[in-house]
């Protein structure tokens, strides 16, 4: 038995799962984390690196991987991309200008081999700003129809300002993936 | 230290369903009991020591993973094969993976220098092991995937990544979108100024785009403020309750106040801001940097209201992410007292 199924194993026995999420600078991918876990969310600085957060959600661990979105930084994210069961691609939805290269990283990240079995939720962030775009006209934009069939995609509006949406879309994602992991044998 | 427990019940005018509200409030309270067992149980050390233990932890670690790959190799040059080849280099995978976790753990508390270096380092490592296991196992190359077969849920579907349909990208109908959201853009030699307080457009966002030559004045509230291409041109801005972006500006004086902000490709320009947390400047040359001075009737409470009635400071404490070293980033600098602009009053404008 290889290395990687023994830690499956383990992985599957304390009902755990490994979470990324990326995006553009500024989508707000640090205050979704931290608002999800509680948290004060006035106080964040850029992420110049990455965090890490365990949280207990439903009956299971979520090991959330929050990276900085950064140009500098874009280039370490295949450092995480190992043993990922769900990938969360946040969206600054008030940001247009910007849709253009969120598309071309997102398009990027998806033919990354690794991540092809991970669940994807992409969250339209920001929802609470007037004038920002609704997740159906993200959606176009980012092209989603256009993605491979067999990936287990979902678009789901969001503020991390209010917490509006954010459970929607976890549980969307983590009944996604014990459905693949923890019941089909 | 910076964790304050702040979960106010907010009520929510996004979604008067009764449903959703209850929804809302669960989740509230879920928060809630979340963040009480955690403050129970944090009593998290962040001196020098740790950051020390954790710099000769890494170190350690780093150094016997790399040490195991040189192994390897010198095991191979001599007996032009290593016996349990693959095992050795899942061990050394799982190592790395092991690392990673730790300087995840640890980000929290170690200053940014440090987890940009370990990023590195650990970056590094992973390929001098592809490199390696590419040398030693020429036919199947090593990587670090993830094996798992996958089994969708609706049963024999396989998945097959080329499928992504990325070469054809759909132009986006911007002409629909774009204009729509408030801003300035495409002016010359102008003076600019909006008031929020009387068009109660407070909740919405703000651009600035394509400008030269002007003076700019923005009172009152709002949420997020994109500010793109401008030049020889000077900003004044009341409190932006979110975040500012701003990008490719050169020569120009920024007068700021918000809760984030990140500039990115801005050259020769002076800003004066007041954050409540570090300001990141990325591809920047030529920045110098002071405190917000800006005045107009009604600015304190606006600040107030905003939680940025105090100068934190952090206008001072620039992280510029393409600087690597401890050594002071040769693209910014603070301004000098008696370089810096006096208050600006800007009250009379309208
Ligand atoms: N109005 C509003 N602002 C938000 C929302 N979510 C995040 N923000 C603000 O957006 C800014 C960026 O948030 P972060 O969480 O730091 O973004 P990030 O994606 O982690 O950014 P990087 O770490 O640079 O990759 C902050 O000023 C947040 O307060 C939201 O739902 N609504
Ligand atoms: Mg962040």
């Amino acid at each position: 038995m290889g290395l990687l199924s023994i830690i499956r194993k383990i992985k599957k026995k304390e009902k755990e799962m490994r979470i990324l999420m990326v995006g553009l600078d500024n989508s707000g991918k640090t205050t979704i984390v931290l608002k999800i876990n509680g948290e004060d969310t006035s106080i964040i600085s850029p992420t110049l690196g990455f965090n890490i957060k365990t949280i207990k959600y439903q009956k299971y661990s979520l090991n959330i991987w929050d990276v900085g979105g950064q140009k500098t930084i874009r280039s370490y994210w295949r450092n995480y991309f190992e043993q990922t069961d769900g990938l969360v691609w946040v969206v600054d939805s008030s940001d247009v200008r910007r849709l253009d290269d969120c598309r071309l990283e997102l398009e990027n990240l998806l033919k990354e081999e690794r991540l092809s079995g991970a669940s994807l939720l992409i969250f339209a962030n920001k929802q609470d700003i007037h004038g920002s775009l609704k997740p159906m006209e993200i959606a176009k934009i980012l092209n989603l129809d256009a993605m491979d069939k067999t990936r287990h995609w979902e678009i789901v509006g969001c503020s991390a300002y209010t917490g509006d949406g954010l459970l929607e879309g976890f549980d969307w994602m983590v009944q996604d993936i014990a459905s693949r992991i923890y019941m089909l044998e | 230290m910076e964790e304050k427990c702040s979960i106010e019940p907010i009520v929510d005018s996004l979604a008067p369903d009764s449903a959703l509200q209850k929804k809302h409030i669960s989740m509230l309270n879920r928060l809630n009991a979340r963040h009480l067992q955690k403050s129970n149980s944090s009593s998290s050390s962040t001196g020098p020591n740790s950051i020390q233990s954790f710099l000769d932890k890494f170190s350690e670690s780093k150094r016997s993973i790399e040490s195991s790959i040189e192994c390897l190799q010198t095991d191979f040059t001599i007996n032009g094969s290593v016996p349990q080849l693959k095992l050795d280099l899942e061990k050394i995978s799982s190592s790395i993976a092991e690392l990673e976790k730790f300087v995840a753990e640890s980000s929290y508390l170690l200053p940014p220098y440090e987890v940009r270096a370990a990023m590195k380092a650990i970056s590094d490592v992973k390929d001098s092991v592809e490199k390696a296991s590419g040398k030693l196992l020429p036919r199947k190359k090593f990587s670090f995937r993830n094996k798992v077969t996958k089994k969708d849920c609706g049963g024999n579907l396989v998945r097959k990544v080329e499928q992504i349909k990325g070469t054809d990208p759909i132009p986006v109908e911007r002409s629909t979108i774009v204009n729509d959201s408030p801003g300035f853009r495409n002016r010359e030699g102008a003076t600019l100024v909006k008031d929020f307080r009387i068009s109660e457009e407070n909740m919405g966002d703000f651009s600035l785009c394509n400008l030269n030559t002007c003076d700019i004045y923005l009172k009152g509230r709002f949420r997020a403020l994109f500010v793109y291409n401008i030049r020889n041109s000077r900003v004044f801005v009341g409190p932006v309750l979110g975040s500012i972006l701003i990008e490719d500006v050169e020569k120009c004086v920024f007068m700021l106040a918000s809760q984030q902000i990140r500039i990115h490709e801005a050259k020769a320009t002076d800003f004066y801001l007041r954050l409540r947390s570090r300001p990141i400047i990325e591809d920047c040359k030529g920045l110098r940097f002071g405190p917000y001075k800006l005045f107009y009737e009604g600015i304190k409470e606006e600040l107030e209201d905003s939680g940025l009635e105090e100068d934190t400071g952090n206008w001072a404490n620039v992280d510029d992410f393409r600087w690597l070293k401890s050594v002071h980033s040769p693209n910014w600098r603070l301004l000098e007292e008696k370089e810096q602009e006096g208050s600006v009053s800007i009250s009379d404008i309208c």
